[in-house]
């Protein structure tokens, strides 16, 4: 088939060595390597707050005339105002501040966050959004008259979860910069027998790449097939699922709709077992505990993953990216209600997190980056915001240049020259140099940087310098 | 793609058809009466994909009494007038049983969700209004709200807006959009319910929710559409978008000033005190639209949509209508874009028939929105007929699109399917609750009805895997719920159906758990041929749509079973759940022809 011919010119050239016809691209790449991986484990997770985080509430400025800028811009802090009161914020003093600069202070629901800022362990990122070339507000609103190119469909929700995911920009893409990345590196990263992508919360674009496919998991872990086993009945079941599963792939008068179908399915089944009893032998961590206490729906998933980390020697893994996620944040309504306990659950689980990580001494192996669909806007719409585009993320982890706040932070006031209505920013650093500067350190090499995020050549800097 | 012969002398606004060589397809008038030409039978296999298409699963008896109806000129006309003239069923009225008299302070309103999920899997499982339902259910993937989020503790007011779209089925989508957009649900959801006018010497402005994805998921979408649904572009290759941010402005201002209804008599009937009532009183507010607060609707000036034929001037509504005459005027405009119709054909058309329609197709569908045959935009009852008689969704594909027809079945297709054909019942009468699936039945199968994750529906109607389907610029939505861990979730549930959950494990059931009768099956269950033609002939529609190679294993793994001559149940069980588990499993059965 002619896709089939196409993945295995694009392995085959990859890996350099020639294979017989016909072989599927999972054997390819069992094969390919000769001397398997890395020294080194490293995993990247990917946090998603669906819905668009109003992360100017995440670190607010404290100096005056900063802090009454903010205040001033989203309604002030009663009423139908957004802005938090200045005292019940959690001051912080980013390293690398000059005087004149702006001192912040974390939402007051981040204490686990803070610490980990204070502790150089985690970064902001400031004004950070897809952007396709830097752009300045006369640029944005000039843009259908002179060409200059914009991510497209800013303020939907949908597309911009996408331009996070793919960093594609105008181009019609398929794949995400996690699964690009999975693609480049699946020669290096020997016989993984789990894929370099793990899902914890659904199928999405960021892992999706030419050849690589994420597996995606249940938050609280692989699911076993019942009635399937590797010995007696169960085995001669599983054998025949497989059966019926390889003959409807191979077959050439059934329809796309079964081959794609019969294609998770396989995979499921082979790697069901494995996960599960990987899983299953791995350790507990007091921070993300298993009994004794509940965890919120995200600690779920990051347990989970914690768990695979401890297990990536059974399940021969040198190279992870892992995609967790929480919903929520699309808080056009009862926003200062509801902030709290969003973003209280974001800092307990990132702190959580850590701290398991630091029980096996993988924190400076692993590092945890937020992505959002979009900010949102200072402005208020009587008891929330709206769709805006420039906003906070954050990073965290021991790899992690932390206690800083990188990027421009901008001065939250309606009408500056980011402002485009109603207080939406145009975001100063883009999403290619954020994904950039996280798959440099992952191992991604500079000359394939373009490839991860293809609009990195239209800024000065490939790197922010967050990490090692 | 698909050609579609026309005998010559059809008004142009029909859909062609009645060709000797189509065996399928009938001119598609608004009363749906077909031409006369060449009677053909209808096979069993047409019957089982017209009734995956049009049902919540195709069973025998269904497809003997669709095909008892008449020739394939008449049966399929035939069976949609009788499925309009069917009441309705509904989720409401079980929702509100089901409160205790009185309502103590401290009882968890939340609860009742299960109640209308619990009617839901009963109506589609049981209903005989299977169209309309079938239709509710992919309206309301479209019109999305849910149970998830604020309206936890509202489940009459999620029950009642399932209800509506139910009763809109076969109704005109303007008034529709009318009744979601007052709908208190719609209105608590999207967060158009006390939406309220700009604040003079403020920042605060109107809430943009409601307005951005009522134009975004409900009606026209992000970018202008071709008659066929293909993305127009402009000269530099570029999608045209439909509106930008001052058109979100204006229809946000349009939408303010709406909140619970109550009766103007009260004091505490004012904007910011009117609040939902929780029991199901007479006339309570959670099912009724929402009111207009004057006071509290912004009256300036606003900028909606602008295109060809637009009735504003410029697309601008002009200032001080006042609230009623300006939404009534808004969602007009909306209604009006050329957009719409190619918009919700083909949504519908990959809800119900097939994820890859020929543009042809979707232009034939759309055109019925456009205009019913009688000057009517938006006769719904005119786009399903265009939808399930049409020669595409009817008539066998030409050889090179074979590969592309049909869609993936929706998951929980699979088990309405199942339910339907094997009379699934429970012994308390509870229908599909809740312990019947570990973690719930989202989490089972990926949907469920009233419990998305977000307005954006369980899946995206523009998914399409990485891998051959992708690389040939296909769609197919469902896979998007085709996860290792959902697919292991479900072959888990369907395994503990056929092996544990059956007629005969009833001693050991509880109450409310679902299981299915197989009686037939186990009678043959000693002659591996006969059971799998049987079980093909349920589940496909006709054994000889089981691939060879299929039947083969299946029938392997059911001889590995011996029949002892005596106490043979527990073998012939054996066998049959063996046989089911494959089946149900199989990727012909996760296709939807």
């Amino acid at each position: 088939m002619k896709s089939s011919r196409r993945r295995f010119i694009k392995a085959a050239a990859a890996g350099g060595v020639a294979y017989a016809f016909g072989r599927t691209a999972e054997t390819i790449h069992a094969q390919m390597s000769a001397v398997g991986g890395f020294a080194d484990y490293k995993a990247l997770v990917c946090l998603f707050l669906f819905g668009g985080n109003d992360s100017w509430n995440m670190l607010v400025p404290t100096s005056s005339a900063e802090y009454n800028a903010y205040a001033r811009s989203r309604g002030g802090t009663t009423g139908a105002g957004l802005a938090l009161e200045r005292a019940a914020l959690l001051p912080i003093t980013p390293l690398g501040r000059l005087p004149g600069d702006p001192g912040f202070g974390f939402h007051p629901s981040m204490a686990g966050v803070r610490e980990l800022f204070d502790r150089g362990r985690l970064a902001v990122v400031a004004n950070v959004g897809p952007l396709l070339r830097p752009t300045t507000k006369a640029a944005y609103q000039t843009a259908a008259a002179t060409g200059h190119p914009l991510p497209p469909q800013l303020f939907s929700h949908n597309d911009q979860q996408d331009q996070w995911h793919s960093l594609r920009g105008r181009i019609v893409s398929k794949t995400g910069w996690a699964g690009r990345v999975a693609d480049i590196m699946n020669s290096r990263v020997g016989d993984q027998q789990l894929s370099l992508n793990v899902s914890l919360a659904g199928q999405t674009y960021f892992q999706a790449g030419e050849i690589a496919r994420p597996y995606v998991m249940g938050a609280a872990g692989a699911a076993t097939f019942s009635g399937l086993a590797s010995s007696g009945a169960g085995l001669a079941r599983r054998s025949a699922v497989e059966s019926m599963l390889n003959s409807a792939l191979r077959s050439t008068t059934n329809t796309v709709y079964e081959r794609g179908y019969a294609e998770v399915q396989r995979r499921a089944v082979a790697a069901a077992d494995r996960v599960n009893g990987a899983l299953a032998a791995a350790r507990d961590f007091t921070a993300l505990p298993t009994t004794g206490a509940t965890l919120s729906a995200l600690q779920t998933q990051l347990r989970t993953v914690a768990k695979l980390i401890a297990a990536r020697e059974t399940l021969g893994v040198s190279r992870q990216i892992f995609f967790v996620s929480a919903g929520g944040f699309d808080q056009h309504d009862d926003q200062m209600a509801d902030q709290p306990g969003l973003l209280g659950n974001v800092s307990a689980a990132i702190k959580s997190f850590h701290d398991a990580l630091s029980e096996m001494g993988m924190e400076n192996a692993v590092t945890l980056f937020t992505q959002s669909d979009f900010g949102r806007t200072l402005t208020s719409n009587g008891d929330g915001s709206d769709h805006a585009w420039g906003g906070i993320q954050l990073v965290a982890g021991g790899a992690v240049l932390g206690g800083r706040v990188y990027g421009e932070y901008p001065l939250l006031e309606l009408g500056s020259a980011l402002d485009v209505g109603g207080g939406r920013f145009i975001p100063t650093t883009s999403a290619d140099q954020y994904a950039a500067t996280l798959a440099t350190w992952f191992g991604v090499a500079t000359q394939d940087l373009p490839t991860i995020a293809p609009n990195i050549q239209a800024f000065s800097r490939q790197s922010l310098g967050f990490m090692v | 793609m698909w050609r579609v012969l026309c005998v010559s002398g059809l008004f142009a606004l029909a859909a062609c058809g009645g060709g000797s060589e189509s065996p399928a397809t009938s001119a598609t008038t608004a009363t749906g009466t077909a031409p006369p030409s060449a009677a053909a039978v209808v096979s069993t296999t047409d019957a089982y994909r017209f009734l995956n298409q049009a049902t919540f699963g195709a069973t025998e008896a269904s497809a003997v009494a669709l095909i008892a109806g008449g020739t394939q000129e008449t049966a399929y006309a035939r069976w949609i007038d009788d499925q309009i003239r069917q009441p309705v069923s509904l989720l409401l009225p079980a929702v509100e049983a089901a409160y205790p008299n009185p309502v103590p302070s401290n009882f968890n309103v939340g609860s009742l969700n299960a109640v209308r999920l619990e009617t839901w899997f009963q109506n589609a499982v049981r209903g005989e209004d299977q169209l309309r339902q079938r239709l509710a259910y992919a309206w309301s993937q479209i019109l999305v709200v849910s149970q998830i989020g604020a309206l936890t503790n509202l489940p009459n007011a999620t029950a009642d807006f399932h209800d509506l779209l139910a009763r809109n089925a076969f109704g005109n989508y303007r008034e529709l959009l009318e009744s979601v957009t007052l709908h208190p649900a719609m209105g608590v959801y999207l967060s158009m319910l006390g939406n309220q006018r700009a604040v003079t010497g403020t920042s605060l402005r109107p809430d943009e929710n409601y307005a951005r994805e009522m134009m975004q998921l409900f009606t026209i979408g992000l970018s202008e559409l071709n008659a066929d649904g293909t993305p127009r572009r402009d000269a530099s290759g570029l999608l045209v978008p439909t509106y930008d941010q001052d058109v979100i402005e204006g229809f946000a201002r349009v939408f303010t000033g709406w909140r619970w209804a109550c009766p103007s008599t009260i004091p505490s009937c004012t904007f910011n005190n009117t609040r939902p009532q929780i029991a199901p009183l007479p006339g309570y507010n959670q099912i009724k639209p929402m009111q207009l607060f004057e006071a509290q609707h912004e009256p300036g000036e606003k900028q909606l949509l602008r295109y060809p034929g637009v009735a504003l001037s410029g697309g601008i509504l002009p200032p001080n209508q006042g609230g009623s005459a300006d939404l009534k005027a808004a969602l007009d405009n909306v209604f009006n874009h050329p957009n719409v119709g190619p918009f919700i054909a083909k949504q519908l058309i990959q809800k119900l028939v097939t994820s890859n329609p020929s543009p042809a197709y979707v232009q034939r569908v759309a055109a019925r929105f456009d205009n019913d045959g009688r000057g009517i935009r938006g006769n719904l009852e005119a786009v399903v007929r265009a939808i399930l008689l049409d020669t595409e969704a009817r008539s066998t594909p030409p050889a090179e699109f074979a590969q592309v027809a049909g869609k993936v079945k929706e998951p929980i297709l699979r088990l309405t399917q199942l339910w339907r054909e094997f009379a699934a019942v429970s012994a308390s009468g509870r229908f599909g609750a809740a312990r019947n699936f570990t973690g719930g039945a989202t989490a089972v199968f990926g949907q469920a009805q009233g419990t998305a994750p977000s307005v954006f529906n369980y899946y995206s109607p523009f998914y399409a895997p990485p891998g051959e389907i992708t690389d040939r610029n296909l769609l197919a939505p469902e896979l998007q719920l085709a996860t290792e861990n959902l697919n292991t979730q479900t072959a888990n549930f369907f395994w503990t159906q056929v092996t544990a959950r059956t007629h005969l494990n009833t001693a050991r059931l509880n109450a409310d758990d679902m299981y299915i009768d197989v009686s037939r099956e186990l009678t043959l269950a000693s002659d591996a041929d006969a059971l799998i033609a049987l079980l093909a002939k349920r589940l496909l529609g006709d054994a000889a749509l089981l691939p060879a190679e299929l039947r083969s294993t299946i029938k392997t793994e059911i001889e590995r079973t011996a029949v002892p001559a005596t106490n043979p149940t527990n073998a012939l069980a054996t066998r049959v759940g063996d046989a089911m588990y494959l089946l149900l499993t199989s990727p012909s059965y996760a296709l939807q022809r």
